[in-house]
């Protein structure tokens, strides 16, 4: 049946998110919606930096003291984290987020290597200890935080619930990452723009997407500009300070969670960054810093 | 965990297998979205010739698609015309003109395959009337390049004709004709699409029109056709102007060229407009004969059959077979309504003469025949 | 009569040759609007090829497979 669209705005993980899909009514259409949405928030609730009973505020208060045991959806989460951090060649590491004690983002203050050498000897995946179900961060002031694909994931979750309870049709947006639960009710796919990184209503191109996921990492979610240079959010972890090669990388991938990764790997890689791209074997657009766009798509699979 | 040394082989599977492990982000595979439609047309036909109405036509149809388990899509359709009118006996002559009535029944089934890059499908045909059957089948492939912006089309098919006129000018005669089809769909930028299709056609047996004197065919028809056509999106009004362009060829030395256009134009709200514009230019057979008759016996004898010609000798009055020049001229407008129906208007008129032939001229004396046509339909989406 | 061959060849080459940039998946949006396509209306089309066949000499193009009629 071709059903009418409806759409489901919501705030979560601090960003402006959507739900569309097509259902026979719009009271059907609100339970799929309001189940999906518990879930995203589900997520957020479970995995908060900022509530001290969530799962991650725990692990992170143990720093340095004693074990935590993780539940089985937290475990997989870290065995996920830990394959980046070796398909990422150290970059992707979820340890990383001390950094943000020197980087407020809010100022335009490049903090100094004084400031920064104390937080990069807490910045060490490898040296996390992760057995029998528990996790042991062995340094005090070590953190660990699921932001990196964190919202990836509740999307690929929302669209799991959605899918088992018979949505054909729509999306799940959660701040510009997409998972898509079909094309649109009358087979035509999504017709998505990519935020061009320098210009805030700006498209910088158009893909059609009937199913997968679309996520991007930019240089201009969290960032300053200070003496003609941009400071973004994405810091390599070896040295504290933002990558500046890419403005913003795209990615369609099968899962959301796996195109975040991807697309934040490639922004953390920098020069080699295309190599990688091509080693993933997925879909990308990416824009240098000079403007310039790099792509490379598979015909077929998730975009037309 | 050590920082590992993949292959880009292995990469790609470890992290696509890393993330299927998260859990609960995958729902029970299933079939992508799939849609079917139902179209119901009817068409209100006729044309005249100044003094004479001539052919009227009420034909109904009805054609179904369905996509059918994941790879496959089916699609069938029936129509019945209702024919009945006077037909000239001899080129656009009204004393004598034969009076027909007749029902044809036709329908056609087509099964098509569905591949990563390409279509495949077979297909039947079968239409009978009280004086002609006709079957025929085609096999139908098209391939794509990897990136999707070219298409190449080949085809195959047959059909054989069985034909029994109600006057028993003859008996239980036939033609058989087999076709080819190479084409190449091109996309050329994001506003532009191009296509070129070339066909040819092969037949042997009964071509003449029975209920014509002195139609006298070859028993044997060679056809090329070359058909060019591009459709282009003008971001400047949102519409879309269809052009195309065939130049047709047979061994009967009829050299043909149409030229078509379509401009569509959405409107908003669901309606669209289509104004159509057609000019179609064409050589006369070479053993088309004009109205000028034998000196002796007068109309329709050909000139030189008192004198004692071979009577076996081709020939024919048939109009259709003349020089001429054509202009169509119609107008569509559509309506969506909803998300799963729309319904459309179609009304055209035609008109043919003699002396619209182009860069050459047209067979003279025949009676200039118009034409009008109404279509309505109704398709159903779901 | 040359010119009639050379004519499909010359176009097959322009058509092959045009459009060397090639048009990437995301700005395909247009290109997907029936209207954009070459099929068009199935029945509509049946009977315009119908009308056309039975008052012109000249015959199909488009397609094969159709099958004839004895068209007055």
């Amino acid at each position: 049946m071709v059903d009418a669209v409806h759409r489901f705005p919501f705030e979560s993980m601090a960003s402006r998110c959507e739900i569309r899909l097509a259902a026979p009514n719009a009271g059907t259409a609100e339970a799929l919606a309001q189940a999906a949405i518990a879930e995203v928030r589900r997520i957020e609730r479970t995995y908060s930096r900022y509530r001290a009973d969530s799962i991650v505020s725990r692990i992170n208060a143990a720093a340095g003291c004693y074990r935590v045991e993780c539940d089985a959806e937290t475990w997989q989460l870290l065995a996920y984290a830990d394959h980046l951090y070796g398909a990422s060649g150290g970059l992707f590491d979820i340890t990383s987020g001390v950094l943000r004690r020197a980087w407020d983002f809010r100022k335009p203050r490049v903090p100094g290597p004084d400031e920064l050498a104390p937080l990069l000897a807490l910045v060490d995946w490898a040296a996390v200890r992760r057995e029998d179900g528990a996790i042991f961060l062995p340094h005090a002031g070590m953190e660990i935080d699921f932001g990196g694909f964190g919202k990836e994931y509740a999307a690929d979750r929302a669209c799991a619930i959605l899918q088992q309870r018979g949505a054909r049709h729509g999306y799940v947006n959660l701040g510009g990452d997409m998972r898509f639960i079909g094309p649109q009710p009358d087979g035509r796919p999504w017709s998505i723009g990519i935020q061009d990184p320098r210009k805030a209503d700006g498209i910088a191109a158009s893909i059609a997407v009937s199913q997968g996921a679309l996520t991007t990492s930019g240089d201009y979610e969290r960032c300053f500009d200070l003496d003609g240079k941009r400071y973004c959010h994405v810091l390599d972890p070896r040295t504290g300070m933002p990558v500046s090669h890419w403005r913003s990388v795209s990615v369609l991938a099968p899962l959301a969670a796996l195109g975040g990764s991807v697309s934040t790997i490639a922004m953390l890689k920098e020069a080699d960054a295309l190599a990688f791209l091509e080693a993933s074997g997925l879909a990308y657009f990416a824009i240098d810093s000079a403007g310039n766009a790099h792509h490379h798509s598979i015909s077929g699979d998730y975009a037309s | 965990m050590t920082i590992s040394k993949q292959t880009p082989q292995e990469l790609a599977a470890s992290l696509l297998a890393a993330a299927l492990l998260l859990p609960g982000v995958r729902a029970q595979a299933d079939e992508p979205p799939q849609n079917g439609s139902i179209s119901l047309r009817y068409l209100d036909y006729a044309d005249r010739q100044p003094g004479l109405d001539r052919i009227h036509a009420h034909s109904p149809s009805v054609s179904v698609t369905a996509p059918v388990a994941g790879d496959w899509s089916v699609e069938g359709t029936l129509t019945a015309d209702d024919v009945s009118g006077a037909s000239p006996r001899y080129h656009t002559a009204i004393s004598g003109a034969s009076h027909m009535q007749d029902e044809r029944k036709a329908g056609d089934v087509a099964v098509t395959r569905y591949f990563r890059r390409g279509t495949l499908t077979a297909g039947a045909a079968y239409s009978t009337e009280h004086d002609y059957v006709s079957r025929a089948l085609s096999l139908n492939g098209t391939l794509s390049s990897e990136d999707n912006n070219t298409t190449w089309a080949f085809g195959l098919a047959g059909s054989r004709d069985s034909i029994n006129p109600v006057n028993h000018v003859v008996v239980d005669e036939h033609k058989r004709t087999v076709s080819v089809l190479a084409g190449v769909t091109r996309v050329l930028t994001p506003n532009d699409i191009a296509q070129l299709t070339l066909t040819r056609t092969n037949g042997s047996g009964y071509y003449n029109d029975p209920y014509k004197l002195f139609d006298n065919r070859p028993r044997s028809r060679r056809e090329n056709t070359v058909l060019l056509r591009w459709n282009h999106y003008v971001d400047a009004t949102g519409g879309t102007t269809r052009l195309g362009y065939r130049y047709y060829s047979d061994s009967f030395r009829i050299r043909a060229h149409t030229l078509s256009g379509e401009y569509v134009q959405p409107l908003g709200n669901g309606w669209t407009i289509v104004p159509e514009l057609r000019l179609y230019s064409q050589s006369a057979a070479w053993f088309y004969y004009d109205p000028v008759y034998d000196a002796t016996l007068g109309a329709p004898f050909p000139p030189g059959f008192s004198n004692g010609a071979d009577p076996n000798r081709l020939s024919s009055p048939d109009q259709r077979l003349s020089g001429f020049g054509a202009v169509t001229v119609g107008l569509k407008v559509a309506r969506e309504i909803g998300k799963l129906w729309t319904v459309d208007v179609k009304v055209e008129g035609y008109e043919q003469r003699g002396s619209w032939r182009l860069f050459h001229d047209g067979s003279p004396g025949l009676a200039p025949l118009r034409a009008r046509v109404l279509q309505v339909g109704l398709t159903r989406r779901w | 009569m040359k010119v009639r061959i050379f004519f499909p060849l010359i176009a097959s080459a322009l058509l092959a040759q045009a459009g060397c940039t090639t048009v990437q998946p995301w700005e395909k949006g247009k290109l997907a609007k029936p209207e954009m396509t070459f099929g068009g209306d199935r029945l509509e089309t049946r009977y315009a090829d119908h009308i056309y066949t039975s008052r012109e000499a000249a015959a199909g193009g488009a397609g094969v497979g159709g099958g004839g009629c004895g068209c007055n």
